[in-house]
């Protein structure tokens, strides 16, 4: 039986509740504009949160694993910062290459409904939405606020991961807990990625979005308590392992 | 296995090579079959009267057929590698029998989502059933197969801790993402509304009065395909391949250490950059929808005085 009131194992259920947080934190910075974006109707990039937000956070897996398995000694921090940096890399690429899209393919010109300047260019917005929309295309204030998004999340992934490794390394063999901890961190991706879902009814534009204000306080505790829930399962599940 | 630095950056640029091939392929099999959010518009278009000839699969979101497709792919080479087969007839039959199962899926789904649409009088070609599904299965063998063997190269000869169904898996749902936010848009903002004018934004009004007439005859899905593949495509292409590739290339020069995450950063802000002098390059061609009321105003007044 695995003791779950043991310090370390607390800190180790408190971190996963952590990062779980900064996942679900992460995706309301993300502008998803869902099925009215793929068609230029609304801010944002054209699909829905969860699969972007997974597609992203799942690149850092990659690449925070990566560094895991090579440089067993590097720090939880660098651990961190190679899922962020993999994760924001796969989001500034694919707001990069979308909107080349809106640009070139739907030649509509990047606007966002929800303020009337953007606050980094302080260009207009408003004059600039076709009729009959919500605003299209990805702004400078939506792509930096999509790079912080996918950064956090993509630090979050690696955070579970790293902890997950420090548990099940000594249970199992390393191909083992690698699988493990891997799939165990796509699921808390998952978890995390649909509960900011339904606080923002699918579309977000970023942090300039008034929606950001309002829901991120209420998914924020929902997602404590979740993510506690899915580090208490990790660890149980460790009790099953055996070498 | 260590590699000498030549060898990494060949490597790295074979895997992106590889993804720029499989993002491009997934965009246009999710155009030829109709998939994700632009298919909304099809599904909806009997609804408002117009009847139309585009194949309707939609199996679930992008990422996740996709995902299901790669990591069928993986299991099956894995299994085969075990069985001590050379390498890539592993995962070209492994491509081949994930692009099959996929088929299957395709044709269910256009087969159902045809029939729930009984009540509006949409009919069922059987040409077009016959004619798309194997263009399907043919994007997806292309797609499966560049994926597994990235996953492939990744396990076998980079030494990655996860396994080949894994990341098949894992790059499954990120060309599905892709392909989703990038692609489509040229599918659903501009294929499937081409009749207004170019550059004028997509009334939500417009919604399911999607253009049923090709350039000869009536519009099929391989129309479409052929449109999005001159531009939709080769974006998503893009994409996937800068993920791929710069998500490894900082850490295969400067090591697992700082250095590479400030490069990392670096090529952040360039692409930031990039994306801006593309908004300001739209915002001066196509100019303001709308006149601003506030300066307009502050003329007049000026004027009066």
């Amino acid at each position: 039986m695995v003791a779950l009131v043991d310090p370390t194992t607390l800190i180790d259920i408190l971190l996963i509740g952590l990062s779980g947080t900064l996942i679900c934190l992460a995706v309301h910075f993300i502008p998803v504009g869902g099925a009215p974006a793929a068609m230029a109707q609304a801010t944002g990039i054209g699909t829905g949160t969860v699969e972007l937000a997974a597609g992203s956070g799942l690149v850092g897996l990659i690449t925070s694993s990566y560094m895991y398995a090579h440089e067993p000694a590097s720090s939880m921090v660098l651990i961190m910062a190679a899922g962020a940096m993999g994760s924001a890399i796969m989001l500034a690429s694919t707001m990069l290459a979308g909107g080349l899209i809106y640009a070139y393919g739907v030649a509509v010109p990047f606007a966002s409904a929800q303020v009337k300047r953007d606050p980094i260019t302080r260009q207009r917005q408003d004059t600039y939405i076709s009729k009959g929309t919500q605003g299209q295309g990805i702004p400078t204030i939506c792509f930096v606020s999509g790079v912080v998004g996918a950064a956090l999340g993509g630090a979050g992934g690696g955070l579970i991961y790293f902890v997950l490794m420090g548990y099940y390394t000594p249970l199992i063999a390393a191909t083992s807990a690698a699988a493990v901890a891997g799939v165990f961190t796509m699921g808390v991706f998952y978890v995390n990625s649909v509960i900011p879902s339904y606080g923002v009814g699918g579309t977000i534009e970023g942090v300039h979005d008034p929606k950001f204000r309002r829901v991120v306080p209420k998914d924020v505790v929902t997602s404590v308590i979740v993510s506690m829930l899915c580090g208490v399962v990790a660890i149980l599940i460790a009790g099953g392992m055996t070498p | 296995m260590v590699l000498d630095l030549t060898m990494s950056m060949a490597i790295l640029a074979l895997m992106g090579a590889l993804a720029t091939i499989a993002g491009c392929i997934e965009d246009l099999e999710s155009d030829v079959g109709s998939q994700s959010n632009p298919n909304s518009q099809v599904q909806l278009a009997p609804q408002m009267n117009f009847l139309h000839r585009i194949y309707n699969k939609a199996i679930s979101g992008e990422p996740i057929s996709n995902g299901l497709s790669a990591v069928t792919g993986g299991v099956v080479t894995t299994v085969l590698l075990n069985a001590r087969f050379y390498p890539l007839m592993a995962i070209v039959i492994g491509a081949l029998i994930a692009a099959v199962i996929y088929g299957i899926f395709a044709t269910t789904s256009y087969a159902g989502r045809v029939a729930s649409q009984a009540r509006f009088k949409q009919p069922l070609y059987m040409d077009i059933m016959r004619y798309t599904t194997p263009s399907i299965i043919g994007h997806n063998f292309i797609v499966c197969f560049c994926l597994v063997a990235i996953a492939y190269i990744q396990y076998v000869i980079l030494g990655y801790p996860f396994t080949i169904p894994f990341l098949a898996l894992i790059w499954g749902i990120s060309v599905g993402a892709i392909g989703s936010s990038v692609g489509d848009v040229h599918y659903g903002g501009e294929r499937e509304f081409q009749n207004r004018e170019f550059g004028c934004g997509l009334n939500t009004a417009l919604s399911g009065r999607i253009v049923r007439k090709a350039e000869s005859g009536l519009r099929t899905s391989l129309d479409n395909v052929w449109f999005c593949a001159k531009f939709g495509g080769p974006a998503t292409g893009i994409g996937l391949g800068l993920t791929v590739f710069f998500s490894s290339w900082p850490t295969t020069i400067w090591g697992y250490t700082w250095t590479a995450m400030l490069v990392g950063v670096i090529i952040l802000a360039v692409m930031t950059i990039m994306n801006r002098l593309v908004e300001i390059q739209v915002k001066n061609a196509y100019g303001p929808y709308k006149e601003d009321k506030e300066e307009k105003g502050a003329v007049a007044v000026a004027h009066t005085h």
